[in-house]
């Protein structure tokens, strides 16, 4: 803690948010679960929408059915599989994503008010690059080594422009402490004045969660990609942590962008909730509209367009920021 | 035990279904598609993810043995399905369902799986016509016997497979090439196609392609339009767009269930469907951008290929032109067939997406097997 | 302060374990199936583990230099507001270094590999 410039922060009475008792971690780790189940049934609804005409709604129990199906099917492994690994990468996922959601408070609780929340969450999504591309090199397959790598591809262009927007919320804020930067945005959203930032965030997350335009790595045209030999419960955790990553990335989202629990009527805890969902629902439903970013073509448009974009942000912010205080 | 049984009844509602079309039968592979997705079940894009094995059209000695070998990858529980006819669907369909329920089936079934390991017994089609351009890619003859690991080779090849060899790439470095086939069971590829490919990264270094054939040529096929949607629907799925591919197969499919469809080609706007199909795939600057470029085919290319005239420009043209064209009627006579050996040379030096992009866009029409004097193509 | 964390990831890793102990009581088959990697029915040449040709390689040099950067950025985003006009000068003078050598690779032909 000991954050010297939250006490110049405007409106910051008391505290920012309460640290709640560490065994809080299991509920961190339940609405973790929840959100990204909503996330599979949104899309189940929406896929179902495509492919036939009606009886839509049905389809939101398609999660459940897909997971029963996968804990009922037998695993497997291949010849001279680096199993270790292979199973690390794709258990990883979900341990991310639990720990990208631990700095996240709801409203003004938290699990983990850390001094450098914003750097615990940039460190998490970086671990992502290392555990997706170990599932794709542990089956010992061509085509999910192929995935691995245009993943790794797409991490160069993605992650820059996200760590720059991840840094304009911190400098206007003047904290890297999630629950400070919250309260920053005391009347107007970051989102609001830092629109860039807020979009190439958006851009990142669905990066890290190999999600629509991003999921090359996990393509029809090599069968899959980096699960293209996963089965069974293997399988089931490696798309509950993609799930469960995008639902993260929705989440920090609140805190950093969109006012934290700011909100009328409701208490904040429920608003973090709704603003989360409405997050995670917009990167749901934009997966429906976008063909993928193939990793080659990404490249040059994550260093010529995002990347200057996302620093212009940075500097504006900054001018902004200096010029107020 | 009720949990169990709960699962299973679950689990057979959303199965996962792996379509292998054998070639002169793609009529009854999209009849295939359109009643599985109809039961609410998926379609699988690889042996991991599949827990029916749907095979239309009776395959030919070869194309037979790739089958079985990646019957053997299907995970369990696992059903597999031989369809010969559009008739029978409902009933192979419903069978497969009763099939993926029979619990103590698939509890014995890792004892039914040939071998000593659950791969072995299966060594996939006969590789007889030489090897892929470089020492080293000898045929893995002895797989079966020194698939037990700690084998006497152990250092060169682990588990009975060897490493791949280095080559010079591009800029001088050496580099290990990696032989790898594509096809013939692969979603989105054309029926029988084998392209063995030889990879630096995901890059086609150099390419040669041969046809897996039937086991008789009366077949099940489409007509030229459905045809064309196919091939957009494929384009779309490759293109990693799975909602617009979802919408092109719905067109391709609706003459058969039922929607109205023009009956003469003298109003391109005719079905809804399709022009909102046109509409989305014209306004995506993304897909634009994704496909331009790729793939670009000179008049010359053309005629050497035995593509139709309109297949010159980039993959982008060829998907406008697929949805422009697809009420036009098909020319009289048809054409002559593609041979199989020149399709390696459009995609050699490309990387996997956009060889598979650029594959998927063609019209192959029908493939012939017939023999072209060019044994390999390689291009920098 | 870390405790919280530490018990998140604590329960992570035990509800992945549930769903594996979840799969032994109801899988078909509680063993995994030894098999063949996948390669459209064919018995693999090789192993595909290998060095793999990553073309981007030029691009992943670039990154690095970017990436130590952000070591400086985020201590630089705290004190931004107190230090001032100076810290902008001196930060964006400095970006704006690196970004014309992002240019100079782009020209280079760094960020394209196909």
């Amino acid at each position: 803690m000991g954050e010297p410039l939250l006490t110049s922060l405007p409106a910051a009475a008391g505290p920012a948010v309460v640290t709640v008792a560490p065994a809080w971690a299991v509920a961190v780790v339940a609405v973790l679960g929840a959100l990204a189940l909503a996330a599979a049934a949104l899309d189940g609804v929406l896929s179902a929408r495509s492919a036939s005409a009606g009886g839509a709604l049905g389809a939101a129990g398609r999660p459940l059915g897909e997971a029963s199906r996968l804990l009922r099917q037998r695993r497997r492994t291949t010849v001279q599989a680096d199993t270790l690994l292979w199973r690390t990468g794709g258990a990883g996922l979900l341990v991310a994503a639990a720990l990208m959601l631990a700095v996240v408070p709801l409203g003004r609780w938290t699990v983990a008010d850390l001094a450098v929340g914003v750097v615990w969450f940039n460190a998490m999504d970086v671990m992502v690059w290392a555990l997706v591309w170990l599932v794709g090199w542990g089956a010992n397959s061509a085509h999910a080594l192929v995935g691995g790598y245009r993943f790794l591809a797409h991490g160069l262009g993605y992650e820059l422009p996200l760590m720059f927007a991840l840094v304009a919320p911190a400098i206007a804020a003047g904290s890297l402490n999630v629950g400070a930067v919250a309260a920053a945005q005391d009347g107007l959203w970051f989102a609001a004045w830092m629109p860039v930032a807020f979009l190439v965030y958006l851009l990142g997350v669905a990066g890290f969660s190999v999600w629509g335009p991003f999921a090359p790595a996990l393509g029809t045209d090599v069968a899959g990609g980096v699960r293209a030999e996963l089965s069974g419960v293997d399988r089931l955790v490696l798309e509950t942590g993609r799930y469960a990553l995008l639902a993260a990335g929705a989440a920090f989202a609140v805190p950093m962008f969109l006012g934290g629990g700011a909100g009328p009527l409701l208490p904040d805890w429920a608003w973090t909730l709704v603003k989360t969902l409405a997050v995670l629902a917009l990167l749901v439903w934009a997966r429906r509209r976008l063909p993928a970013l193939r990793p080659d073509l990404f490249m040059e448009i994550g260093w010529l367009v995002l990347l200057p974009a996302a620093l212009v942000q940075d500097l504006l912010v900054a001018v902004v920021t200096v010029w107020r205080s | 035990m009720g949990l169990r049984e709960v699962l299973a009844r679950s689990a057979a509602r959303h199965a996962h279904v792996l379509v292998v079309e054998v070639p002169g039968w793609d009529g009854l592979r999209m009849a295939t598609e359109r009643a599985v997705l109809e039961r609410g079940w998926r379609l699988a894009w690889s042996p991991a993810d599949a827990d029916v094995l749907l095979v239309c059209g009776p395959p030919g000695p070869r194309l037979a043995a790739a089958v079985d070998l990646v019957w053997e990858q299907l995970p369990g529980p696992r059903v597999r399905v031989d369809v010969l006819d559009r008739r029978d669907l409902p009933d192979a369909l419903a069978g497969a369902c009763a099939g993926l329920l029979d619990d103590d089936h698939h509890r014995r079934d890792p004892r039914a799986r040939h071998g000593a390991q659950d791969h072995g017994g299966h060594d996939g089609p006969e590789d007889h016509d030489g090897h892929d351009g470089h020492a080293g890619s000898e045929h893995h003859g002895d797989h079966d016997s020194s698939d037990d690991h700690g084998g006497h080779d152990m250092e060169m090849s682990p588990g009975g497979i060897p490493l791949a060899e280095g080559g010079d790439d591009r800029d001088g470095l050496e580099m290990d090439v990696l032989a790898v086939r594509l096809g013939p069971v692969l979603p989105h590829w054309p029926a029988g196609l084998v392209l063995h490919c030889s990879l630096q990264g995901d890059v086609l270094t150099g390419a040669r392609a041969e046809l897996l054939g039937a086991e008789h040529e009366d077949g099940d096929a489409a007509d030229p339009r459905t045809r064309a949607l196919d091939r957009v629907v494929s384009v779309l799925a490759l293109a990693g767009w799975d909602d617009a591919a979802e919408r092109a197969r719905r067109v391709r499919d609706a003459p058969a269930t039922g929607d109205a469809r023009p009956t003469t080609a003298d109003h391109p706007t005719a079905s809804p469907g399709l022009a909102r199909l046109r509409r989305r795939v014209r306004r995506s600057r993304m897909l634009r951008w994704s496909l331009r470029g790729l793939g670009p085919l000179t008049a010359d290319d053309v005629r050497r290929l035995g593509l139709p005239e309109d297949a010159g420009g980039d993959a982008y043209d060829r998907l406008l032109h697929l949805l422009d064209d697809v009420d036009e009627p098909a020319p009289p006579g048809g054409r002559q067939a593609v041979p199989v050996d020149a399709l390696a040379d459009p995609v050699v030096g490309l990387d996997l997406a956009a060889a598979r992009l650029v594959l998927a866009g063609l019209d192959l029409g029908g493939l012939s097997a017939a023999p072209a004097p060019r044994p390999e193509a390689t291009r920098g | 302060m870390y405790a919280g964390v530490a018990l998140v990831a604590v329960v992570a890793v035990l509800s992945i374990l549930g769903m594996y102990a979840l799969h032994r009581a109801t899988a078909v088959v509680a063993d995994p199936l030894h098999t063949l990697p996948f390669e459209s029915g064919w018995v693999p040449q090789q192993h595909a583990l290998s060095r793999y040709h990553v073309r981007w390689y030029l691009a992943s040099l670039v990154f690095l230099a970017f990436d130590v950067e952000m070591l400086f950025m985020y201590p630089w985003a705290v004190v931004v507001a107190q230090v001032g006009w100076s810290a902008v000068v001196e930060m964006f003078l400095f970006l704006g270094a690196l970004l014309v050598a992002v240019v100079w690779a782009w020209r280079e032909g760094a960020f394209r590999w196909v």
